[in-house]
């Protein structure tokens, strides 16, 4: 009982945390993933971005909410326009061009951050300071709040998706893009508001982890394959599949490191991922649908 | 002869063997050489895979760094041998080959790319985190392979002629391969895989073997590595660098075996001549790789018709039957 609640809970509380903050990069990613048939290798550079103009917003408004609201917004706006100049070209192409480009791309938004903020980490403070008692250990309260917004912001994502005209039109866009030009949709005003969403969406979740992890320009390179084995395991364009595979990566990385080392964990980690893609490389719920 | 690239092949390496002769070769100019040259064999061997089967290998940089690795550890217990180093690295690559291969090629698309890429991660962060192969910092201050028992490849020059001579040799090897009946059969794969079924080829076991073949002369390969620069280190096998030498394939050209030679010693020499003048050369380096995309899809040299979609599928279908 000791052990459960002194070891045990703090650390599967841990895994919710960073499973709800991954699952918003991974939406993201796999929203793209099914409109563009590529996997954006600029993904965790857009969360990177999230992170630096936050920082950026920060040092200008002294206030950590309106960086929460400006940094999505501008890192948005990067989204459409990288959607508008670069991406848009290449729908015509194999999907293998757009996957390059991407790659391209994430080197630029790279050093484009070191040159702009250097290359050493940077903490930012917490809004939100204490913690609270919870289940009989005390949590520090900004987590108990990341992961409170990040549960929120799942299911407005959700029900965006079900319940709204807009959500349904991107769901159909995934689904057959080329029916929905047919019936008079501007498809390639969706994908680039798609785009841009999915930008904000990963900037967002790069500002909300920035008070928990380091800010540094590298910090998505290491964020973008768990995404990646995110999106696998949920099944490629299946969004709920990937906010459940989140969580699951989240606890299991969470739980893993009290019995391994990092080494395995990140192996232990890769191996899951090697097995499902080859016994089941659709994922937990990749069929044609998207929300399950 | 023109199996071997004919004339202008010969003139080719004619010219890069008598470069270290010229005056105006420094000793950093022929390590430039070597870097350049080696990452164009690499990419070459990359080519066999991305332009002549169409599968997108994501982890090349792990069978180029296994290699590094098996020659460095034998340089570090002082095992001078070139030689001896070339059949480690054969070994060790061969057989990480032949597993990422067998479970790789039983899929296509983009999850053949991504069963690369983790596989790569593996054995990147087995080496990034074991302290018996120096961990983060590698293999360091490791001394010259002998060629025989007392002479040793201790000099710029002499390891210039080693990585011409290693590139002459793949570059005869893919050409053979690719004008063979075998590298018939791997273009008639990546035009159609199910009509190549059809007509009784063992699809997958091709797959296999030309990921062997091309692992194995990215391993070789890097097992010359760390002669020249005196260390291994779990960097040569991060993905980044698997990224490079996609890139180094499409700069040249894909399906050209030429191209992404090219494109590794363009890559190799623009990475360093921008790097020489500013410190923000990835950020040109990404630039170029848009560019070469967006306005110059066919690369320096080649076609890319191995990776159109399939008359009659849309890009949605064709990933759907990727799926």
């Amino acid at each position: 009982m000791e052990y459960l609640i002194g070891v045990l809970l703090p650390q599967l509380v841990h895994g919710l945390v960073f499973g709800a903050a991954l699952g918003l990069l991974a939406l993201g990613l796999t929203v793209i993933f099914g409109l563009l048939g590529v996997m954006n290798f600029a993904h965790g550079e857009l969360y990177m971005l999230g992170a630096y103009v936050g920082i950026a917003v920060i040092g200008v408004t002294r206030s950590f909410w309106v960086a929460l609201v400006a940094a999505p917004l501008l890192v948005g706006v990067v989204g459409a326009l990288t959607e508008v100049a670069a991406l848009r070209p290449l729908y015509r192409r194999p999907p293998l061009y757009g996957l390059i480009l991407t790659f391209g791309l994430a080197l630029v938004f790279r050093e484009a951050a070191r040159q702009v903020w250097g290359g050493d980490m940077r903490r930012v403070q917490p809004p939100i300071t204490g913690s609270t008692p919870l289940l009989g250990m005390t949590y520090p309260n900004y987590r108990l709040f990341l992961l409170a917004v990040s549960c929120v912001l799942l299911l407005a994502i959700w029900l965006f998706f079900t319940r709204t005209r807009a959500g349904i039109v991107v769901r159909a866009a995934v689904e057959d893009a080329e029916m929905l030009d047919g019936l008079g949709v501007d498809v390639r005003r969706v994908f680039t508001l798609t785009f841009a969403g999915s930008a904000a969406l990963a900037a967002l979740a790069g500002l909300l982890l920035a008070p928990v992890f380091t800010v540094y320009p590298q910090m998505g390179v290491e964020m973008i394959l768990l995404a990646f084995i995110v999106v696998i395991l949920g099944g490629m364009g299946s969004m709920g599949g990937s906010v459940v595979a989140a969580f699951v990566i989240g606890i299991a990385q969470s739980l893993l490191t009290l019995w391994l080392n990092p080494q395995r964990v990140a192996i232990a980690i890769f191996a899951l991922m090697i097995l499902v893609l080859i016994v089941r490389p659709r994922g937990f719920f990749g069929r044609e649908g998207v929300l399950e | 002869m023109s199996r071997l690239g004919g004339r202008p092949a010969l003139l080719a390496f004619a010219l890069l063997a008598l470069l270290p002769l010229t005056p105006w070769m420094s000793k950093y100019a022929l390590l430039l050489a070597f870097d350049a040259l080696l990452f164009g064999a690499v990419a070459m061997s990359l080519d066999l895979l991305m332009g002549y089967t169409g599968l997108v290998s994501f982890g090349h940089a792990a069978f180029f760094g296994l290699g590094a690795y098996a020659s460095a550890v034998l340089l570090q217990r002082g095992v001078l041998s070139l030689w001896l180093g070339l059949g480690a690295a054969a070994l060790a690559v061969g057989l990480y080959a032949l597993v990422v291969a067998y479970f790789a090629t039983a899929r296509r698309g983009i999850y053949f790319a991504l069963l690369t890429l983790i596989f790569a991660e593996v054995v990147y962060t087995f080496f990034r985190y074991t302290q018996t192969f120096g961990g983060s910092d590698g293999i360091q201050g490791l001394p010259a392979f002998e060629l025989l028992p007392g002479v040793a490849l201790d000099t710029p020059a002499r390891n210039y002629y080693l990585v011409l001579g290693y590139l002459a040799l793949a570059w005869a090897a893919c050409r053979t391969l690719v004008g063979s009946h075998f590298g018939k059969v791997l273009v008639a794969i990546r035009e159609n895989e199910e009509r190549a079924r059809f007509l009784g080829y063992s699809v997958q076991r091709y797959k296999m073997v030309v990921c062997v073949v091309s692992a194995l002369l990215a391993g070789l390969g890097g097992a010359l590595y760390p002669g020249r620069a005196a260390y291994a280190t779990p960097d040569l096998l991060l993905w980044t660098v698997s990224g490079e030498l996609i890139i180094m394939v499409m700069i040249g050209g894909l399906g050209t075996l030429a191209g992404p030679v090219v494109g590794g010693v363009f890559f190799v020499l623009l990475q360093e001549k921008v790097s020489s003048y500013v410190d923000w050369y990835f950020l040109v380096v990404g630039l170029v790789l848009v560019a070469i995309v967006l306005f110059m899809p066919r690369g320096l040299v080649g076609l890319v018709d191995g990776l159109r979609p399939r008359p009659g599928t849309s890009r949605l279908g064709a990933r759907r039957a990727a799926a």
